[in-house]
């Protein structure tokens, strides 16, 4: 493990930029929580990578750091999306995004 | 190049799964592969920390909870899709122009000219003193980066409180619970009235 | 700009008590009316009183000189730079406070009896006493913005006093006329004060004086002409005269105090005291003594064809006001204030007089239908004879003195025709009024008379009283009313000696730093002449009022003459020459119709359109911002990515533009 990057950085970035396109379309398309969340899970991981990626372009463990931090938010997100969850289904009996429309205006 | 091309090709068809898989226990899985595809590929970025990271929290930790959640849902009758589609058709061409503006990031991404690197040699994985290394990472952390790791525990604080408050029994305030559904029950009716007129 | 400070500076606190006192009691009696009752009368006469008492005490301050300095200026507040509020008191103002609240304050205790069994007892003297208090804020200030303050306030005070009896639809509407008309005038005098300020850059009087060479010809007309017509409205001057007659509805107490002796004299006041402006611009002084001459032959030709005893009186007020503005005008300020101030003695009295006939004849106002008053009221008599012998300038009283100062005056300025105009209006003076002595002293009483048979169409409209008193039960008044009446005798008769000496009279002392910068120069006729000139017209007016109705025969026919005369009577003069008609079509009318235009086109569509427009459009934006709070989360993200993508999409392509 020495010497420049095993493949050009635009690689990586297009990698992330796929990824993250493809969370995006998990949120817009699915209408369970679970999986929304989850998709939420590769948007973030496609953030992360792209950190690593430029940390190790510039050898600045900078990206790194905000990577960890990013891991972190991302666990946070995680579990008060979870909870939320439940609390919708302990409420509503369902966790049906289409349903759940107490906001209507 | 070629692990990142295997990778890639991992990565990408492990999410394809996951955002495409029929029940919720199928992305779980589709997902632990991902993560799994993306720590090797932290590895071969000198990330070893964070790949490390990556297996415990995210394989360790966060899919637990999914699994947890999921079990505790699909206890009973499966209550994912209970309605029609309601989606909005005229979100059909915002979707379109999403589409679009994500193929053009891509493309754009693919022309730009990236900055050339360092060029700087980097020592063995494992080894102290070298970028990547735990050691390397876990210093910073400890020094330079104090405030990013400070931020870190605070968020995780936050998280603990607000999932507690969101899905822990409400115990001490059953009481004033019943008053303000009392309360709410007046205000929709007093709402829907005022709607009548 | 030189400043310059009228009086001297300093502390004065009788002149502040002077002030003050008759707003204490306007509070008191307006607060505690039901609890003071009977009292407030009393009361409200003692504040006056004691007014009048520090006014006395104030005279050796207002008259005193120190380093070219006339008079007490107490400084109360600064509130602008340029207008500091105070209180001035000079000769001038002196005159006029001390005739407002000794006259005041005997007319106050008249009043005590006249209202005798008023429902709204205290609520009347509450009025009296804030007039008093306004009018000497008017005279009291140092400075043009408090003179339209109390300028002001005297309006809202005699709408007050004339709405009194605010259950006559009558007096509702000359209140609401005499209101609006004087309103006008305030408005003029606030486009003085503007201009005034605009120019100089301050309001007091001794800073504005001083500087009246800042102001330039044509500004210093506007000025004047814009003062003018505050004056005029407030003094019932051509062509704003035409709520003075319909302010009779008030009270009688109050015609004599507010609508003959003090308020209506307010334009004379302006005009005295802003004598360095007038004296500047001989433009202004001929158009003032053109108007003031008018007024004085209009109103004394409208006297002669009334028949409400307080109308006759209201229209010589009119004449007289129109003697002094004529005499200020053209600059004969000495003589002009001269007339105020023996006017107010007399003119009050003829209105307290009248007053007594009018209580005692329930209410009866007709001089046709009263007569031969003299043997059942001879204090009336005495007191009305006394009056009418001073108003019509008979020699010896006091009106006699005042009146040919002002003609007198005009021969000296150089105004020939309004020397004529002052002579013949006299004349007529002495005419109309002895013609209304005549009629209610002379003959025999016609109260049991049939209306119709003294010409009196409608007699529910001509102001005469339904229930018609009976001539042996007159209802007679006490001590409280007579006493007021037989002091205001003594001026009456003999206030006009103060003038007699000419430059050496002890009027023209009292004036010499006052308007010492402002000399009459010689007139072709002397004053002696003057004097005889006008007598033979006085003499000759009160010869024809005598041959038309005291002579024996004229007295035996008097219901025929009286008939014939009311019948007879050109429309043109029972109409008040078509003021009224007039003012209505030119103004009244416009306003309606914009009025109208207002109503029909303007409020629904403008006023009420932008509002409904607001409506629409808000629930309009409402319903827009309702279709995306759909409550769908997926929703939400979409519109999110959107967002989003719209970033991307535009840094993408200036990325790949670069």
């Amino acid at each position: 493990m020495s010497g420049a990057l095993s493949a050009p950085i635009a690689n990586y970035v297009a990698l992330s930029g796929i990824l993250f396109f493809l969370g995006v379309t998990g949120v817009l398309l699915r209408r369970n929580p679970l999986i929304m969340l989850m998709s939420i899970e590769l948007m973030f991981n496609a953030a992360n990578l792209l950190l690593v990626a430029f940390a190790r372009l510039w050898t600045q463990n900078v990206g790194q750091i905000f990577a960890f931090l990013s891991i972190t938010v991302a666990a946070a997100e995680a579990a008060i999306g979870l909870a939320i969850v439940v609390v919708v289904f302990r409420s509503a009996r369902h966790v049906d995004v289409d349903e759940t429309n107490l906001m209507k205006g | 190049m070629i692990l990142f091309w295997i990778l890639s090709i991992l990565l990408i068809a492990t999410a394809v799964w996951t955002i495409t898989a029929s029940k919720p226990v199928y992305s779980v899985v589709g997902l632990l592969a991902h993560f799994v595809a993306l720590a090797v590929l932290y590895l071969s970025l000198s990330a070893e920390f964070l790949a490390v990271m990556q297996i415990i929290v995210y394989s360790g930790a966060i899919l637990v909870l999914f699994v947890f959640v999921i079990a505790l849902l699909s206890s009973g009758v499966a209550p994912f899709s209970v309605g029609p589609n309601r989606l909005p058709k005229a979100l059909v061409p915002v979707m379109g122009i999403v589409i679009i503006a994500f193929g053009m990031l891509i493309y754009a991404v693919s022309r730009t000219s990236m900055p050339a690197p360092t060029g700087q040699t980097l020592g063995p994985v494992g080894s102290a003193g070298v970028f990547g290394s735990v050691a390397d990472f876990g210093r910073a952390l400890f020094t330079t980066q104090l405030l990013p790791f400070e931020v870190t525990a605070f968020i995780l604080m936050v998280a603990v409180i607000g999932v507690v408050l969101l899905a822990g029994d409400a115990m001490e305030s059953s009481g004033s619970a019943a008053q303000a559904k009392q309360v709410h029950r007046e205000m929709r009716e007093a709402i829907l009235r005022e709607g009548d007129r | 700009m030189v400043h310059h400070v009228m009086g001297v500076p300093g502390f004065y606190p009788w002149l502040l008590a002077l002030w003050l006192l008759p707003l204490l009691g306007a509070i008191v009696c307006f607060a505690f009316g039901p609890q003071l009752r009977r009292v407030a009368g009393a009361f409200a006469s003692a504040i006056v009183g004691a007014s009048f008492l520090f006014a006395v005490i104030c005279w050796g301050v207002g008259t005193q000189t120190v380093g070219g300095a006339l008079g007490a200026h107490q400084v109360l507040f600064s509130w602008l730079p340029g207008f500091d509020f105070g209180l001035l008191l000079d000769p001038l103002s002196l005159v006029w406070a001390l005739v407002i609240t000794g006259v005041g304050c005997l007319i106050h205790i008249y009043s005590i009896g006249y209202l005798e069994g008023d429902r709204a007892f205290a609520r009347f003297f509450a009025y009296m006493n804030f007039f008093i208090f306004a009018m000497l804020t008017l005279v009291l200030s140092d400075n043009f913005v408090g003179l339209l303050v109390g300028w002001a306030l005297v309006g809202l005070a005699s709408y007050f006093l004339i709405g009194y009896w605010f259950d006559r639809p009558s007096a509702v509407a000359a209140a609401r006329k005499a209101f609006v008309i004087n309103v006008v005038g305030d408005v003029g005098i606030m486009f003085a004060i503007i201009l005034i300020y605009s120019r100089i850059g301050s309001l007091s009087f001794g800073d504005v004086f001083a500087n009246v060479d800042k102001l330039g010809t044509a500004t210093l007309l506007a000025v004047l002409v814009c003062l003018f017509l505050g004056a005029a409205a407030k003094s019932a001057q051509v062509p704003l005269h035409t709520w003075l007659p319909d302010a009779m509805e008030g009270p009688t107490p109050v015609s004599a105090l507010i609508h003959a002796a003090t308020m209506v004299t307010a334009g004379v006041y302006l005009i005295a005291r802003c004598a360095p402006l007038w004296s500047a611009s001989k433009d202004a002084q001929l158009l003032v003594g053109t108007i003031g001459g008018l007024t004085a032959l209009l109103g004394a030709v409208l006297g002669m064809v009334q028949w409400d005893i307080k109308r006759i009186l209201a229209y010589s007020t009119m004449s007289q006001i129109g003697y002094m503005i004529m005499g200020v005008g053209i600059g004969a300020y000495e003589g002009g204030v001269a007339h105020f101030l023996t006017q107010a003695f007399f003119k009050a009295q003829l209105f307290l007089g009248a007053g007594l006939i009018i209580h005692a004849l329930s209410n009866e106002q007709d001089v046709r239908r009263m007569g031969g008053l003299a043997k059942k009221m001879p204090f009336a008599f005495w007191a009305m004879l006394t009056a009418v012998l001073a108003i019509s300038g008979i020699p010896g009283f006091s009106g006699f003195f005042s009146k040919d100062l002002i003609i007198y005056g005009t021969l000296a300025n150089g105004h020939p025709w309004l020397y004529a105009v002052g002579i013949l209006t006299a004349g007529i003076t002495a005419y109309y009024m002895f013609r209304l002595f005549f009629i209610t002293f002379f003959g025999t009483y016609r109260g049991d008379v049939d209306p119709s048979s003294l010409g009196i169409r409608h007699p529910e409209l001509a102001g005469v009283a339904s229930a018609h008193a009976d001539a042996e039960h007159l209802h007679m008044s006490g001590w409280v009313m007579n006493v007021p009446v037989a002091i205001l005798m003594v001026p009456t008769v003999f206030s006009g000696w103060l003038l007699f000496g000419g430059t050496h009279s002890p009027w023209a002392r009292f004036f010499v730093s006052q308007f010492a910068q402002i000399r009459l120069p010689a007139a072709p006729i002397s004053e002696g002449l003057t004097s005889v000139l006008t007598f033979v017209l006085v003499l000759a007016g009160i010869t024809v009022a005598y041959l038309r109705y005291a002579t024996p025969s004229a007295q035996r026919n008097a219901v025929e003459r009286l008939r014939r005369e009311t019948v007879g009577m050109p429309p043109v003069l029972s109409n008040a020459f078509y003021f009224d008609a007039a003012l209505d079509a030119l103004f009244v009318r416009t306003s309606q119709w914009l009025g109208y235009l207002a109503a029909r086109y303007v409020d629904p569509l403008v006023i009420d359109g932008g509002v409904r427009e607001v409506v629409i459009s808000t629930q309009w934006l409402g319903a827009l911002a309702r279709a995306f709070q759909s409550g769908l989360v997926r929703a939400y993200a979409v519109l999110l990515v959107a967002g989003a993508a719209c970033f991307i999409a535009y840094y993408a392509l200036a990325g790949g533009a670069r």
